[in-house]
């Protein structure tokens, strides 16, 4: 690579100041809100510098139980990711793997499921849990979150699935290794970084669904993203608890994808085969 | 007992057969190579054995057992691929490990035997690397080494050396005769290369088209060739072929007549076409007047050092001579040279077999 001059460099780091600064300002508003006292929360200008206080987070736990609306996030997503990565990607091998001239047109049906608009679902699956008695239980928005996941999942895999090449699992099968292990000990190790992949976009829809756990769930399985609205209600709107509530919904997206990204490297069937 | 036997063993894919009826019979112990032109069945029959293609006809045999519907982790056989496919996550050590751990020998054995393995094959310093931190000729040995360890009834090679390098090659090629040497395991090694056929086998099949046309030692397939193709396709430079007509007890062609050597008997008959063919080393140099002397003129001088390539012009026949390099001759000379009466191959033109008993 060329070696940049200090002049290009100043450019790239004023360039990347100014990006960082679009994605970090709805976060430090967030933070900055949910530490700010209420009488100062609509200051104009806003004030920078303020004694902070703790009070909206604990309003946040006292008025509602919000560390089991937590919980409740935290099943669902990690739920119905372990869930759509086990499916998604068993499905994944078999579209890569089986050679047959439809073998396309089943991967584009599964992809076509996550075509269709959330809200023309919304009544029929309502139904559907009402009948089943599965309203209002984490089970219930693991179900509809893995439709969604499951043929993302499916179209990433089959990708990372593809570049593996068979020669490893014929190896693996003369070396004495059915099936199974074969994929689980050389396929899937080798597609890792797609797991990551996978993982990170399954955890971050099933956190952030808003539309299916409202209508989905009460009391018992409310999830996070819509505890934090039922501090909007008509006649007030509580802007320093919903700002709490948003800082700790932000936390665990932030740890997963951290975790998942240590996966992320490429090149991993480098020198296997030639 | 045998410890590969494949009786008209076919392949198809689908419509098109691309092996067709291999009859086969490899003793334990011994070192058989498949040899043949790019796209001629060998790595397909070589799938075959190792289990990584349905068999679509006939019937394959292991140890005398009908493996036919035996998956490939049941045969007991290993294999050194073409391409290496080492196991790119785990370090070589590991990579042999994987292999030895079916067969459930516990953690004590395992070491031992992965330090043999290294020790011979001289990886004992790499044991820790990973397959991309090792040049081509150490991923060979690792290859190797992964199969070694099982120490498996059957060793099946597909080009185990194609990727490396003319000099590497020579050295693996002596090594992987030495292990055979040492080892005594059945080998089954797929090449499109003759030298490591002719240095290695103890048995070489030659395919062509997916038909095996000759099977047999080295010394056999080149001293007593059963077809034109196996004639040309064994040896270097090839065998110079001529198609000639036998008239009145000799052969006969443009700028030619040869009497027919008294031992092919009367297998060739008046009036048939009869393709001669004789190897450049077998072409002398004689004087004019020397008996069954002919005419030649040189086109081209190849100087190799120790002997000389002469592409000769006789009638409207070429001719590959190899003679000594004193003996050689500027192109554009006439030279006279004479063909060995006893190094004559002659072959039925119609059907390519050969017309030796
Ligand atoms: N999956 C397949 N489908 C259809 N035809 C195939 C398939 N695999 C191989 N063939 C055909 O079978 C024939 C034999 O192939 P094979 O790979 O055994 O040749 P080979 O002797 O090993 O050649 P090379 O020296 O080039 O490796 C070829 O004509 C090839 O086109
Ligand atoms: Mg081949």
């Amino acid at each position: 690579m060329n070696k940049l001059s200090t002049r290009q460099t100043i450019l790239i780091y004023l360039a990347l100041g100014v990006v960082l600064i679009v994605f970090l300002m709805p976060i430090y508003l967030i933070a900055s809100s949910s530490l700010k006292p209420s009488p100062i929360m609509f200051q104009k200008p806003p004030a920078f510098l303020f004694a902070p206080t703790f009070e909206h987070y604990q309003d946040l736990f006292a008025m509602r139980p919000f560390g089991k609306f937590i919980l409740n996030s935290l099943i669902v997503a990690l739920g119905s990711t372990a869930f759509s990565l086990t499916i998604g990607s068993l499905a994944a091998y078999a579209i890569s793997r089986i050679r047959h001239k439809r073998m396309n047109d089943v991967a584009f049906w599964i992809l076509s499921m996550r075509m269709f608009p959330p809200i023309a679902v919304v009544v029929p699956y309502y139904i559907i849990f009402k009948t089943a008695g599965l309203l209002d239980t984490p089970l219930a928005l693991i179900i509809v979150y893995s439709t969604a996941n499951i043929p993302l999942t499916v179209w990433l895999m089959k990708g990372f699935f593809d570049e593996v090449p068979i020669a490893l699992e014929e190896a693996a099968a003369v070396d004495g290794y059915g099936l199974l292990e074969t994929f689980l000990r050389v396929t899937l190790p080798l597609a890792a970084p797609g797991l990551a992949v996978s993982a990170v976009f399954c955890f971050i829809f099933s956190w952030n669904e808003f539309l299916f756990a409202l209508m989905l769930t009460g009391s018992e399985a409310q999830t996070a993203t819509v505890a934090v609205m039922s501090f909007w209600s008509s006649d007030a709107v509580q802007w320093g608890r919903i700002m709490a509530g948003s800082f700790i919904i932000l936390i665990p997206g932030v740890i997963f994808v951290l975790t998942c990204q240590r996966w992320l490297v490429r090149g991993l069937t480098m020198g296997s085969v030639k | 007992m045998s410890a590969i036997t494949l009786h008209n063993v076919v392949k198809k894919y689908g419509a098109v057969q691309v092996v067709h009826g291999v009859d086969l019979d490899i003793a334990e112990g011994e070192f058989v190579v498949l040899l043949g032109p790019s796209g001629c069945g060998k790595t397909t029959t070589l799938r075959m054995v190792a289990g990584l293609e349905d068999v679509s006809g006939g019937t394959l045999s292991i140890g005398g057992q009908v493996v036919n519907d035996v998956a490939p982790k049941d045969r007991g056989v290993a294999m050194v691929f073409q391409n290496y496919a080492l196991y790119p996550h785990m370090s070589v050590r590991q990579n042999m490990e994987f292999a030895l751990r079916p067969m459930k020998l516990g953690k004590a054995e395992m070491d031992r035997r992965i330090a043999q393995t290294a020790g011979i094959l001289g990886l004992d310093a790499l044991l820790e690397r990973r397959p991309a931190q090792l040049s081509g000729g150490q991923r060979q040995r690792v290859a190797m080494g992964r199969a070694m360890v099982r120490t498996p009834k059957v060793f099946l090679f597909d080009e185990p050396l194609s990727n490396l390098d003319a000099k590497l090659r020579t050295q693996v090629r002596w090594e992987i005769g030495k292990l055979h040497q040492r080892l005594g395991t059945t080998v089954l090694y797929v090449t499109h290369d003759q030298v490591e056929a002719m240095t290695l086998a103890d048995k070489i099949v030659i395919m062509r088209d997916g038909h095996v046309e000759q099977v047999g030692t080295p010394e056999e397939v080149y001293a007593a060739p059963k077809s034109t193709f196996v004639a040309t396709f064994i040896g270097s430079p090839s065998m110079n072929m001529i198609e000639t007509r036998a008239t009145g007890g000799r052969l006969v062609a443009d700028g030619l007549s040869i009497p027919v050597p008294t031992r092919f008997g009367d297998r060739v008959k008046d009036g048939q076409e009869v393709t001669l063919g004789i190897r450049p080393i077998e072409i002398q140099r004689v004087a004019e007047n020397a008996p069954g002397a002919m005419a030649a003129r040189v086109e081209v001088t190849e100087y190799l050092g120790n002997e000389a390539l002469l592409d000769l012009r006789v009638g409207s026949h070429d001719l590959m001579a190899e003679v000594p390099a004193d003996q050689r001759a500027a192109p554009g000379e006439t030279v006279h040279v004479r063909l060995n009466e006893t190094a004559l191959h002659l072959f039925d033109t119609r059907s390519g077999r050969s017309l030796a008993q």
